[in-house]
């Protein structure tokens, strides 16, 4: 049995990991923003947030890689592949992000907010201390199983040369005519990797949870 | 801005065959994939083994694996094993398969969610399983589930524009045929994206009245 | 009519039910009080194999189930078939008008045609007083209306027995009552009936015998008024104080 040939699919999984860790940060932060856009009380700026929000999710993530990749390249702003690839996967996942975010804000309980500021505490600290941690403890499930999806977006930037699971699993495929081993490793390591991500945030969760509850 | 809207105007026939194509993929892999996913929602809970397990890869690879991989899978890896499907085959194959490996999960949860007291009662008035199901469960868990799996029809209309990768020449490839021979990617892919959008936000806003509407019955 | 000895029901290490053992006589009505959690639910759902009993033997007119032996689909088809049950909750069918939750079962199970069952159906509901709301869904009626369709949709399918668990107790007192006076109707026309309840009076005034359960076993029973007005043991005695003070 040799397997040796599907071993450069195995050289795609840092890839893979980097694109979903900076999609993922580019939709934290552009998430955020879009979440303080849509709560901030300004009546334009949260049409203006709900609006991208609904634009970057009507559009299908594939055809955000080539407008950007090939479509900003031609002439407007060169970037690489694997730069188009996590600024396209990351706006869609700011918009989902923020909805997630949204919902959280929502579940904290308003009473929280006031104890905060009859606390004196300033903004920022309140922000900070009281409102940033309960919400990382609320969303980090949802966050974790976007995440897992996320990971299996990343394929697409196969497509636009982003040397990753999919596209190694496509390049050994062509080269040694093995398609059904190629694509059923890439299959199961997607797989894989969503498993240990999945038990590491069951433990944090119940670490959080317990530190609530003592 | 006139040699947008002529170099738009030129290209929309095409994209709409394209669209059209889109539309179909995502038709049929639904229609089959959805009814598929009933089946599996129920073989999943069932008492045997050799209906449980094998439903339970079938939804765990058709959720895991990512689908780009699936449909690669099935039009150049199938091959080998001596099943050549064409492009609109193995396109409709693979989102069949993503369809019912997602929709199991979402049918399962509407239909928990109806109230154990009613399979009870079915089953005192001497109901047999086929019958509550049929009678009782299904008429009430269904219902629940439309939201969800409208929103999730939307998603696989986006996911069809994967099927370029096995040249089925659907909205994307058309969208790359035009771009590879006019070099004017931006209008294009913009377009492309515009024609997506048309459909998908809409659908979303609508889908969201519904959810909203739902759950304020509950 | 029915017969059951030795019950047993664990759920898991939890002993619910601690050897039940209990006959009873066609046209009989008996009524089943006793505290929260003694396993009066318990009881009456492993009568009719709602919950597999752990041990015992219960018999309902010539079908037995040995608990130690497993049950096939059709034996506890056949166990079940004489027994109707009510429930707590009513359990009606929301997606369904009154009219069709009668006679769903009448079709599938005895296999009457539409019209046949319909026309039982309407029957049945004109003597539990709800002919009006035949063709309605159950969320428009009120709850005591809810339980009578509960109760015309269970006699539907000729039961010998009537199983009730607590059928007035999500109920305000008055709609309570309706409910009660179609029961008494019931025993009056001679039904065996077992009534898990929280009503007293119903329990001293229209039921022939009374079992008073607690832990899991049945720890006095007999002629209503006797055991209601003069019970024997401590804990019963207890249990009636408690529940005729308040
Ligand atoms: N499905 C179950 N799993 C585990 N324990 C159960 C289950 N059903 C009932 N029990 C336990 O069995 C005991 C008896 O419950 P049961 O419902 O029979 O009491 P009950 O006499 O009907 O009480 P109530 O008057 O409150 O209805 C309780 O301690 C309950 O917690
Ligand atoms: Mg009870």
């Amino acid at each position: 049995m040799t397997a040796g040939f599907l071993a450069p699919i195995l050289g795609g999984v840092i890839w893979t990991l980097a694109l979903s860790a900076a999609a993922l940060a580019v939709g934290m932060v552009l998430g955020a923003l879009l979440c303080a856009m849509r709560v901030s009380g300004g009546a334009v700026l949260a049409a203006l947030a709900a609006m991208l929000i609904l634009i970057f999710r009507a559009v299908p993530p594939i055809v955000w890689l080539f407008l950007i990749y090939f479509g900003l390249g031609a002439g407007w702003l060169q970037i690489g592949a694997f730069e188009a690839a996590a600024l396209g996967l990351g706006l869609i996942t700011a918009a989902n992000l923020a909805e997630i975010f949204r919902g959280a804000l929502k579940a904290i309980h308003v009473g929280q907010w006031e104890a905060a500021q009859t606390l004196g505490l300033p903004q920022v600290s309140r922000l900070c201390d009281v409102i940033v941690p309960q919400m990382l403890r609320i969303t980090l499930p949802s966050i974790v199983s976007y995440a897992i999806g996320l990971i299996k977006d990343t394929a697409i930037a196969s497509t636009i040369g982003v040397p990753e699971i999919a596209f190694q699993a496509s390049n050994v495929s062509q080269a040694t005519f093995r398609g059904l081993e190629s694509f059923a490793f890439a299959g199961l390591l997607y797989i894989g990797l969503s498993i240990p991500i999945a038990m590491a945030s069951r433990r944090i969760d119940l670490r959080l949870r317990s530190k609530v509850a003592r | 801005m006139t040699g947008l809207l002529d170099f738009w105007n030129q290209s929309l026939p095409q994209l709409l065959t394209g669209f059209t194509l889109s539309l179909q993929v995502t038709g049929l892999s639904l229609a089959l994939g959805i009814p598929l996913g009933l089946v599996l929602a129920l073989t999943l809970q069932s008492a045997s083994r050799w209906l449980r397990w094998p439903s339970l890869v079938m939804v765990e690879i058709g959720r895991g694996a990512s689908i780009l991989v699936l449909l690669q899978f099935v039009y150049f890896g199938l091959p080998s094993a001596g099943l050549t499907l064409s492009s609109f085959a193995s396109a409709v194959a693979a989102f069949c398969w993503c369809t019912a490996a997602y929709t199991s999960e979402i049918i399962r949860a509407g239909l928990q969610s109806v109230h154990h007291g009613q399979s009870e009662a079915g089953e005192v008035l001497g109901l047999d399983p086929a019958e509550i199901l049929r009678f009782v469960i299904l008429p009430q868990g269904l219902p629940v589930c439309v939201p969800t799996l409208l929103g999730f029809s939307i998603l696989m209309l986006q996911a069809s524009s994967l099927a370029f990768v096995v040249a089925l020449p659907e909205l994307m490839s058309k969208a790359q045929l035009i771009g590879s021979n006019t070099f004017r990617y931006m209008p294009l892919f913009a377009l492309t994206a515009i024609l997506y959008a048309a459909v998908c936000i809409p659908a979303t806003i609508v889908v969201g009245r519904l959810e909203r509407r739902l759950s304020r019955h509950i | 009519m029915i017969e059951v000895s030795g019950l047993v029901k664990d759920f898991g290490a939890h002993r619910v039910l601690d050897g039940i053992d209990l006959s009873v006589q066609r046209g009989e009505v008996i009524a089943m009080i006793g505290p929260s959690g003694s396993g009066k639910s318990t009881c009456l759902r492993c009568l009719n194999l709602l919950e597999a009993p752990s041990a015992g033997l219960l018999r309902v007119g010539d079908v037995t189930i040995d608990a130690s032996r497993p049950v096939t689909r059709r034996q506890r088809l056949g166990f079940r078939r004489p027994l109707g049950m009510v429930f707590q909750s009513f359990n009606l069918f929301p997606h369904m008008t009154v009219l069709r939750n009668v006679s769903l079962a009448q079709e599938r199970v005895l296999k009457r045609s539409r019209r046949e069952a319909d026309e039982i159906s309407r029957q049945l509901l004109d003597r539990v007083g709800l002919g009006a709301k035949a063709d309605q869904h159950p969320s428009r009626c009120s709850g005591g209306q809810q339980q009578r369709i509960a109760i015309a949709r269970a006699l539907a399918l000729d039961p010998e027995v009537m199983l009730f668990d607590e059928p007035t107790s999500a109920l305000d007192p008055e709609l309570g009552l309706e409910v009660l006076n179609v029961m008494q109707e019931l025993a009056a026309g001679g039904m065996t009936m077992i009534v898990v309840t929280h009503e007293m009076h119903f329990a001293e005034s229209v039921s022939d015998r009374v079992l008073i359960m607690a832990d899991g076993r049945i720890i006095e029973q007999g002629p209503s008024a006797e055991v209601m007005r003069n019970p024997q043991t401590e804990r019963a005695q207890r249990f009636l104080s408690a529940v005729m003070n308040r």
